[in-house]
């Protein structure tokens, strides 16, 4: 099929302008990625070099050894487990919650979920006292439940889904109805399929929060056996910087994003699956 | 416009029955969460904002007297922390929030041009980063911006030393913010877009219209929802910032980029003993200009796209 | 709801199936702010503490936010950790808040645990009003690091004759360094302003535990270093001084006892350790925090399990040399006067009496608020971005806010009745 001039003259603009960005949002991590191969000495050198003089693993081999003692398997299954419970919950609630909010129709409907989404807006600093003396009076400290749970009520998800819900006709839901559908079958067997780009965006985000918190997990994990991974190394990584072996930080750091970025990538794969359907359908 | 197409069913339902708890069996048991570990624990720091407390006795109340210091005392070094932390914070959220916006729509754009291949190659790329810890991150910008190892000053020959000269500091921080902050809003756009049927824009390019009409018109509004969420939510989270100014200039110089949020964290959770009553207090009146801001851009949304 | 119940169903049951084996009555826990190597070395060292097979074995847990979890297990009362490390400036306001058990029973069951078996300013960081709250296990202090190649190259190896570099020592280097090459750098400057005050006779507090930030022998210790740094002889604002020694461009660096474990990762950095620079060669400090045994207060610590508590603290006192390995300076005599710990650089700050006595330990009840204060506006000072007089004024002004609000807190009838 032949395309319009226009056509081939906005490509190569997006394709330029694309590719500049993306050499800008590389380049720093290509940066991290090749000082995490390099010496302490060589860091320290005075001159900008983007390669190493010498590359080595001793940066990877000291964080992986420094994880001897560790039960670092047992922490990546803990987190997988974390996370995955925590992103199936959250899916759950989420989808469920925003549906109320933004198709049906009941009393200080509007009211209500401004109002939450108010009260969450409120910076939560000196609420770890509070949120672990309601988990510790659940009995989940120590336990998963302790750091899958929290979480759940956070507004935000909730927001972007409805934002979503929103955008769709109404026409459909009503149509539905004629049929003589219920408000769970157009939940499940109408809304759901229509938002299911944003529902695995909304996924990826769960997922990789969870997995990334660490302050949370430390506070009400203090079995080591039930750590999870994020906040495990960072414990063995001296990320206050006592002293500091950039290349060390570096390497660690790349150790741990190695697990979301995988799943972003995975995740990606029915994202863009998602977004072609979806495109398919008529207005 | 779209909150006005439930009226019709409004007459059915009440029809039915006189009160309606439906709704609870979809909001509840996010509701249920919600009053647990976010409302519950928002009016404990409320109760807080009015007491003295060291986070290990009991709260002792105070009433206005932390409010006051904050607002009404200028010889107070809270009234001036809070003043610097918070003028310091806006600068953060209006030097970054609006590129936050725009940088993810764009790439967002392109990304939707049929003609682009390795769609998936880049939406990595600009989303990747944003997987890097703050930590790792902040010491690679500042790798990049240290006058005697890095590629800005060693390749550009600046002589700047960026994260102790203003504006310099600001932008290593708005820079390191925005390379991890896009991928989020990018990804939420992309879908967004994906619900915008290819009917309507191949209907406009027979009208002749050109890219940025077909924006305008055709892209602008079906994604104003989700467009609304990145706004709101990345204002609020710029509020919040903590971390890349922390980790890249420690608040200086001359305390020109201490955030308001580090003021807060340092009084609740810095060295020496915690005085929490003034942090909660000081995130009360965080809290209350995040609401006024996001406020208003729910109406000036709303209204425009009446 | 049906899929929310069996969703919750089975993350509940799953839940439940990994909650094996966690707490153990016999056991003591420990809570240490040690997070990198320093937890490794602790974790190995305790590891040597088990393989003798005590009745309560030992097992460590690291928390990267000590104070943060010790404020919240102490609020809510449960989960109170039977042993934990905090550092000295911390003990004074914990016991105000009634936070620490006294050692002083188990004391009496375990003859070493006794004041003559530590560094003084160490065992003293742990005693109010003669009541002892806890036991050292370190002093990690501010020390100069030298490179040895520089200072030939220079030719001014005879600076370090006494053990002491003097301010004169260092001006006399203005307009003699190369172009990029620098005296000091900016490491830990805050530890090194505090022990330059102490030298000219200050202190961060007076009798009646007011702050005392802003006083003349702060300006004038302020003013010394400010005058280096105008002699071009401090490493560059914006400039990472720790990096610059590293990369062998600073010759003097006073940096943390720590640091030494990075040093070491750096070939051909040929360095040597000694005190802070002073006024003149007969007083000088090193400004150190020491790393404290302590029993935050529980009601579910049993007799027994404090007896386990005195015996592996008893064990630490005779075999902590294994703690050296993080670069600390071991506070029991047992361990420094060993031949095993000569092998430490550290053991620099142990060779006299008078070396031991220039580790300068802050009691002060607000010590933290003292020293956040003085590093928010020390660059601006060094720098010239503000003056003395100004920095200083805020520090104490700032210092001043957070006491009255800290006496606020505790329970005061007096304060009460206003």
């Amino acid at each position: 099929m032949a395309h319009s001039k226009s056509f081939q003259i906005t490509k190569w603009i997006c394709y330029g302008l694309l590719t500049i960005t993306a050499v800008i949002w590389l380049l720093p991590a290509i940066y991290a990625l090749t000082t995490s191969f390099k010496s302490q000495s060589d860091v320290m050198q005075t001159g900008f070099r983007l390669l190493p003089a010498s590359w080595i693993m001793d940066n990877y081999v000291r964080v992986l050894s420094n994880t001897s003692s560790a039960p670092i398997v047992r922490w990546f299954f803990n987190s997988l487990f974390i996370s995955t419970s925590h992103t199936l919950l959250m899916m759950v609630f989420v989808s469920l919650a925003a549906f109320g909010y933004a198709r049906m129709d009941f009393k200080y409907r509007d009211a209500l979920f401004f109002t939450i989404l108010a009260i969450s807006m409120f910076p939560a600093v000196v609420n770890i006292i509070p949120n672990y003396m309601i988990v510790h009076k659940l009995g989940w400290v120590n336990t998963p439940l302790a750091v899958i749970m929290p979480g759940l009520g956070g507004v935000g998800n909730v927001f972007l889904v409805r934002q979503f819900m929103q955008g769709l006709p109404k026409s459909y839901d009503e149509s539905a109805r004629m049929d003589g559908a219920n408000d769970f079958t157009i939940y499940f067997k109408i809304i759901l399929p229509l938002i299911k780009p944003v529902l695995i965006v909304t996924s990826i985000f769960s997922f990789t929060g969870s997995w990334n918190d660490f302050l949370w997990p430390t506070i009400v994990l203090n079995n080591v056996n039930q750590l999870t991974i994020t906040a495990g190394l960072q414990l063995l990584q001296d990320i206050y910087g006592n002293y500091m072996v950039i290349g060390q930080l570096m390497a660690s750091a790349f150790l741990a994003m190695i697990p979301t970025s995988l799943l972003f990538i995975f995740a990606q794969k029915y994202f863009i699956e998602s977004l072609n359907l979806n495109t398919g359908i008529k207005g | 416009m779209m909150e006005n197409t439930i009226s019709n069913e409004k007459v059915k339902y009440n029809g039915k029955k006189g009160i309606n708890f439906k709704q609870w069996i979809f909001i509840g048991p996010h509701f249920l969460f919600f009053v647990v570990f976010i409302l519950f624990p928002m009016f404990y720091g409320l109760y807080a904002s009015f007491t003295r407390w060291n986070l290990i006795g009991a709260p002792r109340w105070v009433g206005l007297e932390n409010y006051e210091a904050i607002l009404m005392d200028p010889t107070s070094s809270f009234y001036s922390q809070f003043r610097n932390g918070l003028v310091n914070t806006l600068i953060f959220v209006a030097g970054t929030v609006p590129l936050q916006v725009i940088i993810p729509l764009v790439l967002a754009v392109m990304l939707q041009h049929k003609g682009v291949k390795g769609k998936g190659l880049f939406q990595a790329i600009f989303y990747i980063p944003g997987l890097i810890s703050v930590t790792a991150a902040a010491l690679v910008w500042l790798l990049i911006f240290n006058p005697r190892l890095g590629p800005v000053n060693n390749l550009l020959g600046s002589n700047v030393t960026w994260a102790v000269n203003q504006p310099y500091a600001w932008i290593v921080i708005f820079m390191m913010s925005l390379w991890g902050a896009i991928g989020g809003n990018m990804v939420i756009y992309r879908s967004a877009m994906s619900g915008i049927s290819n009917d309507l824009y191949e209907a406009a390019e027979i009208d002749g219209a050109t890219s940025f009409v077909k924006f305008f018109k055709i892209t602008l509004p079906t994604i104003k929802f989700p467009l609304l969420y990145t706004i709101v939510m990345s204002t609020a989270g710029a509020f919040n910032v903590y971390a890349q100014p922390l980790m890249v200039t420690g608040g200086g110089p001359e305390q020109s980029t201490f955030v308001l949020m580090m003021y807060i964290r340092n009084l609740a959770f810095g060295q020496g003993q915690s005085v929490a009553g003034m942090a909660a207090a000081m995130s009360i009146l965080l809290g209350l200009v995040i609401v006024i801001i996001a406020a208003f851009q729910f109406r000036i949304m709303y209204r425009s796209s009446k | 709801m049906n899929l929310n119940k069996k969703l919750l169903l089975g993350t509940a049951t799953m839940s439940l199936a990994l909650l094996a084996g966690c707490g153990n009555d016999n056991e003591i826990v420990l809570w240490t702010p040690l997070t990198g190597e320093d937890g490794q070395v602790m974790d190995e060292m305790i590891q040597e503490y088990n393989d003798t097979d005590p009745e309560f074995p030992v097992s460590q847990v690291i928390t990267p936010d000590l104070y943060t979890q010790i404020y919240t297990v102490m609020n809510t009362g449960e989960g109170t950790p039977d042993l934990s490390i905090i550092h000295a400036d911390r003990v004074q306001g914990f016991v105000e808040l009634d936070m620490l058990e006294p050692f002083d029973e188990l004391m009496s069951s375990q003859d070493v645990l006794q004041a003559d078996n530590y560094i003084d300013q160490a065992w003293e960081a742990g005693n109010v009003e003669g009541t002892q709250y806890t036991i050292p296990l370190d002093i990690h202090s501010n020390v100069l690091y030298y490179n040895k190649d520089l200072m030939a190259q220079y030719g001014v190896e005879d600076f370090l004759d006494d053990d002491v570099l003097t301010f004169d020592e260092i001006m006399s280097l203005e307009g003699q360094l190369d172009e990029g090459v620098y005296a000091v750098n900016n490491s830990l400057i805050s530890w090194v302003l505090l022990a330059e005050t102490v030298n000219l006779g200050g202190d961060i507090s007076d009798e009646e535990g007011n702050p005392t930030i802003n006083t003349p022998e702060m300006q004038e210790a302020m003013q010394k270093l400010v005058e280096i740094e105008e002699a071009g002889l401090m490493t560059p604002n914006g400039e990472d001084g720790y990096a610059m020694f590293q990369g062998q461009s600073v010759l003097f660096s006073s940096d943390g006892t720590w640091s030494s474990l990075a040093h070491d990762m750096v070939e051909d950095l040929n360095y040597g350790v000694t005190n802070i620079y002073a006024f003149d060669n007969e007083t000088f400090h090193n400004r150190g925090s020491s790393h404290l045994f302590s029993m935050l207060t529980s009601e579910n610590r049993t007799d027994e399990k404090e007896q386990g508590i005195a015996e592996f603290l008893a064990w630490v006192n005779q075999n902590s040399v294994t703690w050296a390995e993080a670069g600390q300076i071991v506070a029991s005599r047992d361990v420094y006067e060993s031949p095993e710990f000569q092998d430490f650089e550290q053991s620099f700050f142990t060779k006299s009496q008078e070396q031991l006595d220039s580790l300068l330990i802050f009691d002060y009840e607000y010590y933290g608020y003292v020293e956040a204060a003085i590093n928010t506006v020390i660059n601006d000072m060094l720098y010239g971005n503000i003056t003395i007089e100004d920095g200083l004024a805020s520090a104490q002004n700032e210092v001043e806010d957070l006491v009255a609000q800290g006496h606020g807190a505790d329970i005061n009838i007096e304060d009460d009745a206003e």
